[in-house]
Order: structure tokens, then C-alpha cells, then sequence
């Protein structure tokens, strides 16, 4: 076994792996970068070294400094986190080389799996569901309805250079057919000067859903049952819960033997993630893309099956079997991951700045992975999620309260914080039932009136706060420029106290 | 003490008073009538650096930063930005005359960031809503339009710039 690590990461994940080590016995090592030397995760380690300016492709994605520091402290293997280096190749590739163990899959898995569309065609040839669609482009309507006609209605019309919402078309039926593949191909020509379109099943009502795998040296693979993801802005996730409600049972088990099929046909070494576009409506579900590294949500896996994957990842990169067969995971109970950022809760955009009170929640079943505290400041070069919380619960129904009872607890000031969207998101009738998709947040939060979103305070306690506070530093003002102007005589008077 | 308040889009007056044993607060909204609390300091006190503030039997723990006038109110997971004026500062802005964020005046930087690229120059003339520069921050690239019609005076940033916020961004002509 590995007697010391370098993380090469920073925040709550260079922290959750330091976790990992200490209770192994293995010496944690951090970098830091000129932003971060106050940052939690060099004052946990059990040492710690500068890798270069603030920004990451100065430090954090420095993949010869990173070398060189690891020589330095000695440490046998590098544990690059998520983000950052955790899916380059090309760092997998400098470790091999220079003789350190890379915690984390094959240069081979990360090539394989890094180009979207190739590992589609890949996973295609596996045997793997990928979202029906039209091979190639499409030249004439003719051709347009009998593709149509075989991927099944309702379908999109997709410019091939498209983006950005431009050079999309959905046809529900047949009749809708024409003017849709018109349209597309005269956008495609106007905006991007290329009227190449191709056809692709339209997921009307898509949640995201990803199951864990895990794989080791000696060619095991297990699935560690799935997580939903679908409450998401700008794209990324916000809240994680494991299992899906919206999954039935025989579902389940085929997504688990899919996601194995996939990645024991790429023989993947270690944690990953097959992320799958999931039909709510025919429950049907597609590859999307794998992600070959730890997920930010795998707390909510962990819960779940009680297995410390991030142990695993370790005793994988050791060379050891997996601890566990499939038939010994279970998913036990529910949990839930809640993503707390420093961002303003209403439009998300960032929040940084210095952090002045953070009361963490806490009690049974509560898990806090985070890295602010009072008194830090949250640098503007980096991701703005600063804590995750996670709880557990034996359903849903409990897990949700349990997840509302610790929102209540929790308290960061100084920055704005987007604990209240959560408030919101968890009393929303669509999340309660489990009907929610990718669109939720869009359709039912986005943009949403501030005072909606501010429903659990009565609005005079804002006011009275304010008030009073203004008031005693008014006070504190004249006083002070009172105080400065007689000083002399303030200073007699004590003498004369004295006497 | 007598202030005045926005918050939320809406005027209040305000006034405070102080005794031994409470605080006396009463808030009138914009066309409404006054509102008095009569709040004890058993009810409103600094508990490890925290306010504990019991509002009718609701155990609210807040906490109250303040800038010159501009006061964040968190509690609750939430947060509220007041504008307070004493007397005093009421008086500041009577004296500087209206039109301060007219025509002339400048774009400051509403958090610390990066200019990733200035789109204008000195002396060109823009529209309402034209893009004036790129500024990153956390990641996200956030587009600064101009808020109306005007002629720029200078611009005091270059493309790689760190700025913090508050920083001078952009000045323009007085019309």
C-alpha cells in the first residue's frame, strides 16, 4: 500500500480524499496555488506545497510542476480529484512515465471515452442504447420521412453546425415534418452557413441519470446503481439523488448490466460514471457520455451502498480486487446531495468574497463536504461550490425532510449563497413528486420574483435588523469622532480616576 | 434616530429609538401606515457574534453587514440588500444634485474579476445595450452592455487586467 499521496486538487475534493488517506495511515500531500494558502485543504494535509499563480493553468493544471513537487515530497501516487487533470490523458501519460501511480483509469479509458462522438459510436458497436438518429446528414425531405418514420416520432431536426439553440427543429408527427426540415436547413445555411441537418429522437421529457461503475486490474466490474442528476443550471448539476424515483425496478437492473457492458468493453480500471438521457415518459434510456474519474456526487452512492469509493480508488491503484462483488451492493435507503455555492440565488451568477459567519448543519445522518469556514475568503479563480451536503435518509420522503430540517441549521453570511434555491427547489410540487426533468430549474425557478424566493422570513425582520444596526453605528460614529477630538481630556480624567 | 429605507423596490421610513430595555422600531411603508415594535433586548442580542433576534416567538439567527448606506441582511439561508439613510447622508445627496447616474459618470466593476476583452475605445460613441467589455469571474464570462446612449470619456482597463470590485471600469462624457 501507498505510504503517501499527492492530491493534485484543491477544495472539498482534495479534502474528501486527505479523508481517505488519513484513515488509511497514508500522508496526504497538497499543492496550492498563490490563491489558496489560507484554503482548508492545505491547512488538513499533512504537507503541503506551492505550485505556481492563481490561475489553474498556472498551478492546478501545471502538470510538470505537479511532477516535480511530487518527487519532492515522495509521494508514490497522485489522486487528481475531479475537474482540473483528472481527465487528461496526457497527465496520465507524464505520470506512467515518470514512474507514479496515477489513481484513476487507463491513459487507454480516458482516450477512449474524451471524444464525445467517437465514444458514442463505440459504445453503439457495444451493444450500449445510444439515442436513435439519422446516420450521416440528410440530403431531401423523402429521405428526411423515412428516417423519421423508423427513429419514431416526435423527432429533432438538427443543423450539423448548430449551437446555441439555433438550427433545432422538433416535429411531432408526420404533418410538422416538412416545414421543420425546411426550417433547419435554411437556418443552418443563414446562421452557419451550412445546411447539413441531421434526425434524432426527441426526448420529451429527459432527466439525467448516471450509474456508477467501478472496475479493478484483474478485470472485475460492478455497477454501484444509479443517481439522478436532473435539477441542474447552466448545465450543471445542483442537486444528486440516489435511487431515482423515477426508475422502476426492471429498469434499474437493465441500466445497471448496460453500464457494466460498457465499461468492461473499454476494461475500465477504477470509479467512473455512465451518464445516460433518460425518457420519463416511454423510460427508455440512451448513453450519453462516461465520465472516467470520481463525480462530485458519488457522496450520495456512498451513502447508499455504504462503500467509501474513494478507499476503493485506492486500493485499485494498489493493485488490489475489488473489496466487494456485485451481489454484495446493495442500495440501502435514500440520499440526497444538495450543492451549495457562492453564487446570488436568483440569477446564479458568483459570488465571491470573504465569508464572515458559516454555521454548518449537523445532527443524525447529516454528511457536510466543504471547505469554507469564517473568515475565508472564496477566490474568484475557481469553482463556485464551496460545500455539498448530503443526508440520508430510509425513503425519499425522509431524506427530503431530513435535507430541509439541515438547510434550516445551515448559515453563511458575507457572500450571497444559494441555500434558499435549495429551500425553494425542496418544497416544489415537481421535485416532491419526482416528475421534475433538465428543465425544472429553467421552467419553474429561473428568474423567478426575489420575493418568491424569499418566503421563509417575514420581511420586517430584514428591515428591523438593518435598522438597528445602522442606528448603533451611527452612534458608534459621532461617538468616535467625539472621542478622537478629547482624548487629552480623556486621558486626565482616567489619571484623576487613579489618583 | 429617523431613516430612510428601500428594500425590495419598496420606500420605508424608519426610526429607532433606543432605552435601557428595548429597542422601539417603527417602519412605514410607501403608502402605508406605520408599523411600532416595541422589541425587548432579551429578544435581540449578539450571541456568539451572531444575532439572535426572537420576532414574534420565530428564532431567527441573523447576521447584518453595513456599508456607508448599503446594509446585507442573511438569515435564514437568504439574504437582503437595505439602502439606509441617516439624516446626514440624506443631506449628501440632497447637495450633490439629481442626475447622478445620468449621462456623465462610469461603469465600475460589481465583483472582482478578469477583463478578458474590451470591445470600445476612448471617445467612441455607443448605443444603450451595446457590449462594452467581457469580464470573467468563478469561470463564468459575463458580457457588460451599456446601460444607455452616451460617448465614452476613457477606458481605464485592457484585455488581462484583474480588477477588484468597485474598480473603474469605463468613463463617460458629460452630454
Amino acid at each position: 500500500m501507498f505510504k503517501k499521496i499527492l492530491v493534485a486538487n484543491r477544495g472539498e475534493i482534495a479534502i474528501r480524499v486527505m479523508r481517505a488517506c488519513r484513515e488509511l495511515g497514508i500522508l496526504s500531500v497538497a499543492v496550492f496555488s498563490e490563491a489558496d494558502r489560507n484554503s482548508l485543504h492545505v491547512l488538513l494535509a499533512d504537507e503541503a506545497y506551492p505550485i505556481g499563480p492563481a490561475p489553474s493553468n498556472e498551478s492546478y493544471l501545471n502538470i510538470e510542476k505537479i511532477i516535480e513537487v511530487c518527487k519532492l515530497s515522495g509521494a508514490e501516487a497522485i489522486h487528481p480529484g475531479y475537474g482540473f487533470l483528472s481527465e487528461s490523458p496526457a497527465f496520465a501519460q507524464a505520470l506512467e512515465d515518470a514512474g507514479i501511480t496515477f489513481i484513476g483509469p487507463t491513459v487507454e479509458n480516458i482516450k477512449s471515452m474524451g471524444d464525445k462522438l467517437a465514444s458514442r459510436e463505440l459504445m453503439k458497436a457495444a451493444g450500449v442504447p445510444t439515442v436513435p438518429g439519422s446516420k450521416g446528414s440528410i440530403e431531401s425531405l423523402e429521405e428526411a420521412q423515412q428516417a423519421a418514420e423508423s427513429i419514431g416520432y416526435p423527432v429533432m431536426i438538427k443543423a450539423s453546425a448548430g449551437g446555441g439553440g439555433k438550427g433545432i427543429r422538433v416535429a411531432h408527427n408526420p404533418e410538422e415534418l416538412p416545414e421543420a426540415f425546411r426550417a433547419c436547413k435554411s437556418e443552418g445555411l443563414n446562421f452557419f452557413k451550412d445546411d447539413r441537418v441531421f434526425i434524432e429522437r426527441f426526448i420529451q421529457n429527459p432527466k439525467h441519470i448516471e450509474v456508477q461503475v467501478f472496475g479493478d486490474t484483474h478485470g472485475n466490474v460492478v455497477h454501484l446503481f444509479e443517481r439522478e442528476c436532473s435539477v441542474q443550471r447552466r448545465h450543471q448539476k445542483l442537486i444528486e439523488e440516489s435511487p431515482s424515483i423515477s426508475v422502476p425496478d426492471e429498469v434499474r437492473q437493465k441500466m445497471g448490466e448496460v453500464a457494466v457492458t460498457a465499461a468492461r468493453s473499454i476494461k475500465y480500471v477504477g470509479a467512473g460514471t455512465i451518464e445516460f438521457i433518460f425518457d420519463n415518459l416511454t423510460k427508455e434510456f440512451f448513453f450519453m457520455e462516461m465520465n472516467t474519474r470520481l463525480q462530485v456526487e458519488h457522496p450520495v452512492t456512498e451513502l447508499v451502498t455504504g462503500i467509501d469509493l474513494v478507499q476503493e480508488q485506492i486500493f485499485v491503484a494498489a493493485g488490489r480486487k475489488l473489496s466487494f462483488s456485485q451481489d454484495q451492493i446493495q442500495q440501502k435507503g435514500h440520499a440526497i446531495e444538495l450543492r451549495i455555492c457562492a453564487e446570488d440565488p436568483a440569477d446564479f451568477t458568483p459570488s465571491p468574497g470573504k465569508i464572515r459567519r458559516c454555521r454548518l448543519p449537523a445532527g443524525p445522518f447529516v454528511r457536510i463536504d466543504g471547505y469554507a469556514y469564517p473568515g475565508y475568503e472564496v477566490p474568484i479563480y475557481y469553482d463556485p461550490m464551496i460545500i455539498k451536503l448530503i443526508v440520508w435518509g430510509h425513503d425519499r420522503q425522509e431524506c427530503i425532510r431530513r435535507a430541509q430540517r439541515a438547510l434550516a441549521e445551515f448559515m453563511v453570511t458575507g457572500i450571497k449563497s444559494n441555500i434558499v434555491l435549495h429551500k425553494n427547489i425542496l418544497v416544489h410540487p415537481e421535485f416532491l413528486d419526482g416528475s421534475y426533468t433538465t428543465q425544472f430549474i429553467d421552467r419553474e425557478i429561473a428568474g423567478k420574483q426575489q420575493s418568491q424566493l424569499f418566503m421563509f422570513v417575514e420581511e420586517d425582520v430584514f428591515l428591523i435588523a438593518a435598522a438597528i444596526t445602522a442606528f448603533t453605528d451611527s452612534k458608534l460614529r459621532s461617538t468616535s469622532e467625539f472621542k478622537l477630538a478629547s482624548r487629552w481630556g480623556k486621558a486626565g480624567r482616567m489619571k484623576a480616576m487613579r489618583t | 434616530m429617523q431613516f430612510e429605507a428601500e428594500s425590495n423596490g419598496v420606500k420605508y421610513e424608519i426610526s429607532v429609538h433606543e432605552t435601557r430595555s428595548h429597542w422601539k422600531v417603527s417602519l412605514r411603508p410607501e403608502d402605508a401606515d406605520w408599523k411600532h415594535y416595541n422589541i425587548s433586548k432579551q429578544d435581540y442580542q449578539q450571541i456568539d457574534q451572531t444575532i439572535s433576534f426572537i420576532f414574534n416567538n420565530s428564532s431567527y439567527l441573523v447576521d447584518v453587514i453595513g456599508e456607508d448606506t448599503k446594509y446585507t441582511v442573511y438569515t435564514r439561508g437568504t439574504h437582503r440588500s437595505i439602502d439606509i439613510f441617516n439624516e446626514e447622508n440624506l443631506l449628501h445627496e440632497s447637495l450633490k444634485g439629481k442626475g447622478g447616474f445620468g449621462g456623465g459618470g462610469s461603469l465600475t466593476s460589481g465583483m472582482p474579476g478578469k477583463i478578458v476583452k474590451v470591445m470600445v475605445e476612448d471617445g467612441q460613441e455607443v448605443k444603450q445595450n451595446q457590449p462594452l467589455l467581457i469580464m470573467e469571474a468563478m469561470k463564468m464570462e459575463n458580457e457588460i452592455r451599456a446601460a444607455q446612449d452616451g460617448t465614452i470619456e476613457k477606458v481605464h482597463v485592457q484585455s488581462g487586467d484583474n480588477v477588484e470590485a468597485g474598480a473603474q471600469l469605463i468613463s463617460f462624457k458629460k452630454p
